[in-house]
């Protein structure tokens, strides 16, 4: 049907009129953007003031018509389309190794038990700490930038997959048998769906990890994506390029963790009432 | 095999249970002999820690006995099965599922046609006053509720015999009344076999047609008692509290267990004495 719009108040339950409703929540996405605005203000004061020469500093404006000619160019598009094609088929590449990696690791007491110090000791060695000794083994490669990445993005996933698996209550599996339900059954409708709340949680925060050695590792192998648009503007003194580049990468994370990881991570712990607050 | 009679449904034998702990075995429970008869309502009382839920999770199969078998239908009880269905005490319902795909677990398992198990899953849904409530997840309902969600999902799985493990303790008392009557009335309707475990004598007395009573650790059953039934149907709390006969085997029961409780304070005053001057 098409006539939403003839009852107006449906929708909205603080029995706010639906203009004021539109209004109230575009205040409250301004006000996010206000800490923003403020960077932008001090940063052209700064500029204005100090009269830096622009291999140190140059202004707001500036950075904004030159990522605009990137933009026009296609250049920014193709760094863009790199760094994004990296992060999410390391995503997808780490949730086929981290879950079922993290659910055998987890359905068994010894095996977490014995894992979990070692686990946390991987997180300790970032992935950025690989990176000579993966370089020597793959050289300046996608396949390089690909396993460092994938590493950064995977140690979260088994780690949560593992702590998501142990904290299903056994009762559940009990109650489950007790209704004739096999062992197969048993982890398809207790385990998988419990743990699946914080196997969200290992794949948010892997992202963010992964999304930050992504940039690093790109820094290093210099073939393609923003990593190598900052890093490479360096060696040519381009500060346009560098922190246009830089606020691309904090926007793009922005992107996929907001519109993408989060709703998806809300969907399924906020609905199932799991999230204790 | 066996030679136990047609109407007895759950044979316990010479079922005895240690726990392993890091300072060896620990005697969950003494020797424990019982027979449950088809179609029979037992509750079973005694004090905490007396091996209680110990022998509930042999009879559902969660459990090995250290020593005994259980039987049920003459078959040795080796796991748990669709047939012995349990309640428990917490929660078991599965918070991601809505309470029409809770109740239906069980029929799903067992490969009930759809349209079959919903029509099943709605009948149970009327008859547990959750209509209007099918597609709530348990957190949003009450605790009465939930309880009552999973009293029907054990229900729809159609099991001969219903183990309930202080299945009403979480919930507040006066909801506690109306599920009792309820289950009274289900369970005198689908003539189950029950084995119902509670804190309560009152409940016991109320529910059961025979109350076990246990000692304290390790729990034996030191007494049997039948509680005669007035009619077919259920039992209403009103005529309950109004019957005398009713009133006095309770009040016995209500003996038998504070005699173990104090028995059991006794002993861990002595021990506690005995720890300090040692």
């Amino acid at each position: 049907m098409s006539t939403a719009s003839a009852r107006p108040h449906a929708g909205s339950p603080s029995g706010l009129r639906p203009g004021l409703l539109v209004a109230s929540r575009w205040l409250g996405n301004v006000k996010i953007l206000i800490p923003f605005a403020a960077l932008v203000v001090i940063w052209s004061a700064i500029q204005a003031v100090g009269h830096f020469p622009e291999r140190v500093l140059v202004s707001p404006s500036r950075v904004w018509d030159t990522m605009l000619l990137l933009f026009s160019h296609g250049i920014l598009v193709e760094y863009i389309r790199t760094s994004i094609a990296m992060i999410f088929v390391a995503t997808a590449i780490s949730l086929a190794i981290g879950v079922p990696l993290g659910f055998l690791v987890g359905s068994n007491r010894y095996a977490a038990r014995a894992l979990e110090t070692f686990l946390r000791y991987l997180q300790g060695i970032s992935g950025i700490a690989w990176l000579p000794l993966v370089v020597i083994w793959f050289g300046f490669t996608h396949l390089t930038t690909l396993a460092i990445v994938i590493y950064t993005l995977a140690v979260p996933i088994i780690f949560n997959t593992m702590t998501g698996v142990r904290a299903v209550p056994e009762l559940y599996a009990l109650g489950l048998r007790s209704l004739g339900a096999g062992r197969l059954r048993v982890i398809r409708d207790v385990y998988l769906p419990g743990a699946l709340p914080s196997i969200m949680v290992g794949l948010r925060l892997g992202m963010g990890y992964g999304w930050r050695a992504l940039i690093a590792a790109e820094m290093l192998v210099r073939q393609g994506g923003l990593g190598d648009l900052i890093f490479g503007a360096r060696t040519s003194g381009q500060i346009d390029r560098i922190i246009g580049g830089m606020i691309v990468i904090g926007a793009l994370y922005i992107i996929i963790d907001r519109l993408l990881v989060q709703p998806l991570e809300n969907l399924t712990i906020a609905r199932w009432g799991l999230l204790r607050k | 095999m066996t030679t136990a009679n047609s109407a007895s449904k759950i044979v316990v034998s010479g079922f005895r249970h240690f726990f392993d702990t890091e300072d060896g075995p620990v005697q969950a429970t003494g020797e424990i002999d019982l027979t449950i008869r088809a179609g029979e309502f037992v509750t079973l009382v005694g004090p905490s820690g007396c091996g209680k839920t110990t022998l509930l999770k042999a009879i559902a199969g969660f459990i090995r006995p250290t020593e005994g078998t259980i039987y049920c239908d003459g078959k040795p009880v080796s796991g748990p099965a669709r047939e012995r269905g349990v309640v428990f005490q917490e929660l078991a319902i599965l918070p991601w599922r809505t309470v029409r795909r809770n109740i239906g677990h069980g029929l799903e398992i067992a490969g009930i046609p759809k349209a079959e198990r919903e029509q099943k899953v709605a009948r149970l849904i009327d008859l547990i006053g959750l209509r209007g409530f099918e597609h709530r997840y348990p957190h949003e309902l009450s605790g009465g509720m939930r309880q009552r969600v999973a009293v029907a999902r054990t229900w729809a799985a159609d099991p001969d015999v219903i183990l309930m493990d202080e299945p009403f303790a979480a919930v507040d008392a006066m909801t506690r009344l109306t599920l009792q009557e309820e289950l009274g009335r289900l369970c005198a309707a689908t003539r189950k076999t029950v084995f119902f475990i509670t804190h309560s004598v009152e409940e016991a007395v109320f529910l059961g047609d025979r109350v076990l009573v246990m000692t304290r650790r390790p729990g034996i059953i030191k007494a049997r008692i039948e509680v005669p039934r007035r009619s077919l149907g259920g039992r209403d709390w009103e005529t309950f509290t109004a019957d005398p006969e009713m009133q006095n085997i309770a009040e016995q029961v209500l003996r038998l267990v504070r005699a173990e409780r104090g028995a059991a304070e006794a002993e861990e005053k002595r021990e506690a004495g005995a720890a300090a001057s040692s």
